[in-house]
């Protein structure tokens, strides 16, 4: 398996024109919609700080048993498609009450790359993941973009209807594992990506696009 | 108005709890999470909540509230059985009935080693063992040496020990020892493992009962101290993980070979159950489960506090007045407060019933659950055959993987037992589970080993 730089080049450009995201925000849980804290239109911001310690911007309060809950903003954006209507209301879980329009960062940038670039070893099944114990060990002593594997190694283990099941590299040839896109023990849906993987012989190129993106994308 | 239940629960039980509100001319409120969107329990219920979580009590509360609920029903599973969860349904500003027993007993009957501390007391069979948690492994060589005592005083022969960690269940944290030389290191093993994993250290020792069938009994209490049992059931056959597949009612086949006397064991489990059951002022449906030996002793192993998965079966064999018995109905009626209205004598048991329980797994690989999604399922539809499921016939469905996995329970009901064997190797023949993992192979399920299972019904294994 090769990396296809063109193709990569094509969707850098697209991401130029257009570089947002957007985030719907729903509710965690049921409950009552008292007020909202931001208005449409308004900048917000996800939350700060080195270990992201300083919340994000408060958006609304919602309450349920008694307990009033404001739910924060997670990415940084304007705010749209507020749901006025909602205010007062007995909403359920799930409802979607804003969406924030978020610019990219030069980092997010390089993640959409690397999700189209690398290898990726998407989930087999809606459950729970951890990688592999000898792998994380590995993982924790080099590093990202250091530690290879190649065809039949133990990746990660599934923990699936209450069963633990190991997944192997199916994939041919020798694999440096690039980018991680899971936390341990999280439910990740079915074919949500967990792991990305460079084969080893295009990696000095794809460090060397991700350079030229920090140049051109700050 | 019409009083109105929360359904806390999912799938082929929340829709049995609704036919038996409809029954009572109660309403109901169904909740349901974004995975089980497809579900029929969804599409049944005209009034539907999406919580975050079946076990999310903030969320199940708040919707009571909101829909004026005046009873919460649990189901099987998730909070069922969570005593903290009970107690604060009946505690709050604005209290519910909780359709279950009191917190009180849940908390003590839940408790396998309280329980098995009182049923002693109490005079009931418990499998010889310990009653407290081990520590230490001298004690625990000690407490062995007592048990091989005891065993051999009661006559069994080729002893050999389990050595359970308190806080495992389901096959986790237990391991066999055939002499007691080896107590102490597997003993030693055993609590390492268990504080690794349960981070609860404590570990019981009993007996281990190489070939038994295990029976449940089957009650029901009320507020009122009136207290009734509808037989019991035979669950031997068992996934290797003990889960049950295969169900029967009556406890008890008498066209089997027995070198005990089987209706005197049966009277002498339903007595003992019903003892415990006064003991706690137990106020619902519940289950005794009893393990029984190949020479007609008996042991109490656990109590469920809640309506079980298997409870119809022993409702088809019942009768009031010639009507068959609703356990649901039952279990709803006398947590509003209502009396029973029959006592012991009225109940008549006819018939006899089996029940199936169909899954998606891989049998002949550790029983695996499979997930994918179902693209056929088709039942026949005779008289005698009751089908259980939450699973649409008329679009494809995706089997949620965060739950557990039963497609659907078939319970069959016959006059006799030639009657019953046909007709549920009828069923298995002409029923149709179709469809596809996620890696595009075709989806399996157990019908194949019910079939082969059918065979050892009643039997000790």
């Amino acid at each position: 398996m090769k990396i296809d730089f063109s193709q990569l080049t094509e969707l850098l450009q697209e991401l130029k024109q257009n570089p947002y995201k957007l985030y719907p925000v729903y509710t965690p849980h049921t409950g009552k919609i008292l007020e909202f804290l931001v208005k449409e239109g308004d900048a917000v911001r996800g939350p700060t700080g080195t270990w992201l310690e300083k919340p994000g911007t408060p958006l609304f309060v919602l309450e349920r048993e008694k307990n009033p809950k404001i739910i924060r903003a997670s990415h940084n954006g304007i705010v749209q498609d507020l749901r006025l209507d909602l205010v007062n209301k007995f909403v359920e879980a799930g409802e979607q009450v804003l969406t924030i329009r978020h610019p990219l960062s030069q980092e997010e940038v390089i993640s959409e790359i690397l999700l189209s670039a690398l290898l990726i070893v998407r989930a087999p099944e809606t459950a729970r993941y951890i990688l592999s114990p000898d792998l994380a060990k590995k993982l924790e002593k080099e590093g990202l973009g250091k530690v290879r594997v190649k065809t039949g190694d133990e990746l990660l283990i599934m923990t699936f209807m209450k069963r633990e099941t190991p997944i192997t590299l199916s994939q041919e040839g020798q694999f440096v594992i690039f980018q991680l896109y899971f936390k341990p023990f999280e439910l990740v849906q079915s074919g949500s990506p967990l792991i990305g993987l460079c084969p080893v012989e295009d990696l000095p190129n794809l460090e060397k696009l991700i350079t030229r993106i920090k140049e051109e994308w700050s | 108005m019409r009083e109105k239940i929360l359904i806390a629960n999912r799938g082929e039980i929340a829709l049995r709890i609704m036919e038996a509100c409809e029954l009572l001319e109660l309403d109901y409120v169904a909740v349901y999470t974004k995975e089980d969107e497809e579900s029929l329990h969804v599409r049944r219920a005209k009034k539907k909540y999406r919580i975050s979580d079946y076990r999310d009590m903030n969320d199940l509360l708040a919707v009571a509230d909101e829909e004026k609920c005046i009873a919460i029903h649990p189901g099987y599973g998730f909070l069922s059985e969570n005593y903290r969860f009970a107690r604060r349904v009946i505690k709050r500003e604005r209290p519910l009935i909780w359709i279950g027993p009191s917190w009180e007993a849940i908390r003590d009957l839940g408790n396998k080693l309280y329980m098995k501390k009182v049923a002693k007391e109490l005079g009931i069979p418990i499998i010889p063992g310990t009653v407290d948690p081990l520590y230490n492994e001298i004690e625990a060589e000690l407490k062995a040496e007592e048990l091989l005592e005891e065993a051999e005083a009661q006559g069994f022969e080729s002893i050999s020990f389990l050595v359970k960690a308190v806080a495992g269940g389901g096959g986790m944290g237990i391991e066999e020892v055939k002499n007691l030389e080896e107590i102490r290191p597997v003993f030693r093993r055993v609590r390492a493992y268990a504080k690794r994993l349960f981070g609860e250290e404590g570990i019981i020792i009993e007996i281990k009962i190489p070939v038994f069938q295990h029976l449940e009994v089957q009650i029901l209490g009320t507020k009122d101290g009136e207290y009734v049992h509808f037989g019991t059931r035979n669950c031997t056959i068992q996934s290797p993980f003990r889960q049950k597949r295969i169900e029967l009612a009556p406890g008890f086949c008498e066209r089997f070979q027995f070198n005990f006397d089987p209706k005197a064991v049966e009277s002498a489990i339903i007595n003992y159950s019903l003892k415990l059951a006064q003991h706690f002022n137990y106020d619902s449906v519940g289950t005794f489960e009893w393990l029984i030996t190949p020479d007609g002793k008996y042991y109490l192993m656990e109590v469920n506090t809640r309506i079980q998965v298997e409870n119809e079966i022993s409702a088809k064999i019942s009768f009031i007045n010639g009507k068959q018995v609703n356990l649901l109905r039952e279990q709803i009626r006398v947590a509003l407060g209502d009396k029973l209205g029959y006592s012991q004598e009225d109940i008549e048991f006819r018939g006899m019933s089996l029940e199936f329980r169909l899954i998606a797994e891989d049998t002949r690989r550790g029983f695996m659950p499979l997930s994918g999604t179902i693209t056929k399922f088709q039942f026949p539809d005779y008289p005698w055959l009751t089908v259980r499921t939450h699973v649409p016939q008329d679009r494809p469905y995706v089997i949620p993987t965060q739950f557990d996995p039963n497609l659907a329970l078939a319970i069959i009901y016959a006059e006799d037992l030639e009657n019953l064997l046909e007709r549920s190797r009828r069923f298995l023949d002409e029923a149709i589970i179709e469809g596809i993992t996620p890696k595009g192979d075709p989806l399996i399920t157990n019908i194949p080993y019910l079939k082969e299972k059918l065979a050892l019904i009643y039997q000790f294994i």
